[in-house]
């Protein structure tokens, strides 16, 4: 029998899960509007970054600080060399980054075949918290969350660059004419989204096994997170990932996965179509608050 | 006209192959003030957007400011020291007034910048933590003159900034106009005669893409030029 700190902790941990996955896309399909179905792949490069890194130093730590920063740099070629051309085509930059996703994937077949690797856990084993033990790897993925959602909403909210780039995401034209070099903010955004998959892809190699279909694993609940929770809204990010993500962790005591992570989709489904009244209905109150704020 | 503020020369544009502009050539003394007037359609809009650099122009050259910037991206246009403000669509969504002042002077004084601006259009320091979206259209044409002004542009690009607003604010938008065009070059696209006629100089009729007429803005309008071009 399990305790019910743990069943909660499970629960908190796959919300984390389901942040971890879907912030890079945030960026890449949320702000910039790529229907970026590489999203998967750069979480895959930044598994076998960790690995390959962790294989040549014996340093796990060190293939995880590089996960981000090889990601990174693939997804600000493949943006320079290909998606610049594709913002406001969403079927032209879907069919980009469908053939993109595929050159990847077969390229890490390739290097690494397709034998399941793993990656060892940075920190085996758990703690004693409140009489249960929590495992360590599980609480710094939970940790590593918060953090990042957190950095990600001090980024864009309380930073010149951040003001520059949610400028540049609501008006492109009037963004570059007032002086901002719309190009370069783009290629910035794109960059710190596939930074933070390779990121994600690094931070979860521990806790799963990687092959070459290890980013596609991600890429559906990402997409789901992402468009529940409203294209560019980091609070509906982290709402659609605590519905999606605890959704899928309780009903998981109760059925099996397969069927649990089906039930997922149709509240997505349901939640998408729900989803406009909840956004009039906190606009309207936060309408409310400013004409009280005014007077 | 002595010194050139801005200046094309046999200016064709378009998109893609729908060609709106047929080799325009017009140009804005510094420290003056150029009227482009046109019907709808007429390609006033589409004319800015290439000066902007939003636009390739297919042939002919821009010169502004002492440079020739055809070609050049719109961020680096509006660097050299101009400024557009568009007709509509001239708000950021989820961006506060403030944050648009902050956006247009680079500046981390922003309560510097919204008492400047309050000179000018009071209401919009009463409304600098409401997001651009929520605001009325005459707000909105105050908004884009505050974040044009607040850079103190040399070259002012102002795309109908009367247009689709109440009297009263009217009064109030030429009014700052007026005194924002002393001394600095001013190119105002206009299809309304008594703005256009607010703030003077020399005039340049579009129809069809083509400049059909040109001269001072006094002596086209007294010829009747003007309202037979501009009146249906």
């Amino acid at each position: 029998m399990t305790s019910p700190l743990i069943d909660a902790f499970n629960v908190v941990s796959l919300i984390a899960v389901f942040v971890l996955i879907s912030l890079g896309l945030h960026f890449t399909f949320g702000m910039l509007g790529l229907v970026n179905l590489v999203h998967g792949e750069l979480l895959l490069i930044g598994g076998y970054a960790t690995y390959a890194v962790a294989e040549l130093t014996g340093n796990v730590l060190l293939g995880m600080l590089a996960a981000p920063v090889v990601a990174g740099l693939v997804g600000l070629a493949m943006e320079r060399g290909v998606l610049r051309f594709l913002y406001q085509r969403p079927l032209d930059s879907l069919l980009a980054t469908f053939g993109l996703a595929v050159i990847i994937r077969q390229a890490v077949q390739l290097v690494y075949t397709s034998s399941p690797r793993n990656v060892p856990d940075l920190l085996r084993g758990s703690w004693l918290i409140l009489g249960v033990n929590i495992p360590r790897w599980r609480l710094v993925l939970a940790v590593l969350a918060a953090v990042l959602v957190i950095g990600a909403w001090w980024l864009l909210a309380r930073t010149r660059f951040g003001l520059r780039a949610r400028a540049v995401v609501a008006n492109p034209d009037l963004a570059e004419t007032t002086g901002l070099d719309v190009g370069a903010m783009r290629a910035g955004l794109f960059t710190i989204g596939a930074a933070l998959a390779g990121l994600a892809g690094g931070a979860l190699a521990p806790v799963s096994t990687l092959d070459p279909q290890y980013g596609l694993l991600f890429l559906v609940n990402a997409f789901l997170v992402t468009i529940l929770g409203g294209p560019g809204s980091l609070t509906g990010l982290v709402a659609a990932a605590a519905v999606l993500g605890g959704s899928l962790a309780l009903l998981q005591f109760v059925i099996p996965t397969v069927f649990a992570q089906i039930l997922v989709l149709v509240i997505a489904v349901v939640g998408v179509r729900l989803r406009p009244l909840v956004v009039a209905a906190l606009a309207e109150r936060k309408s409310h608050r400013t004409a009280v704020a005014a007077e | 006209m002595s010194e050139v503020a801005l200046e094309l020369s046999e200016v064709s544009a378009g998109y893609g192959t729908a060609r709106v502009l047929w080799e325009v050539t017009l140009g804005v003394g510094v420290g003056e003030v150029g009227c482009l007037l046109g019907r709808n359609g007429a390609g006033k809009t589409t004319l800015l957007k290439t000066v902007m650099g939003l636009l390739r122009p297919e042939t002919g050259r821009v010169r502004a400011l002492g440079r020739d910037i055809t070609g050049w991206p719109g961020h680096r246009v509006h660097r050299s020291g101009m400024v557009w403000v568009p007709q509509d669509n001239g708000v950021f969504p989820g961006l506060t007034v403030q944050e648009h002042l902050a956006l247009a002077t680079g500046d981390d004084d922003v309560d510097a910048v919204v008492t400047r601006v309050a000179e000018w259009f009071p209401v919009l320091a009463e409304r600098r933590y409401q997001e651009g979206q929520t605001l009325s259209g005459g707000e909105r044409k105050m908004l884009g003159i505050a974040q044009a002004l607040v850079t103190d542009p040399q070259l002012l690009l102002l795309d109908e900034p009367t247009e689709g607003v109440a009297p009263q604010v009217v009064e109030q938008l030429l009014g700052v106009l007026a005194g924002a065009s002393d001394g600095r070059s001013v190119l105002l696209v206009e299809q309304n005669i008594d703005t256009a006629l607010t703030l003077g100089g020399t005039a340049y009729v579009l129809e069809e893409g083509r400049v059909v007429a040109a001269g001072p803005l006094s002596e086209l309008h007294d010829s009747g030029e003007l309202q037979r071009r501009l009146t249906l």
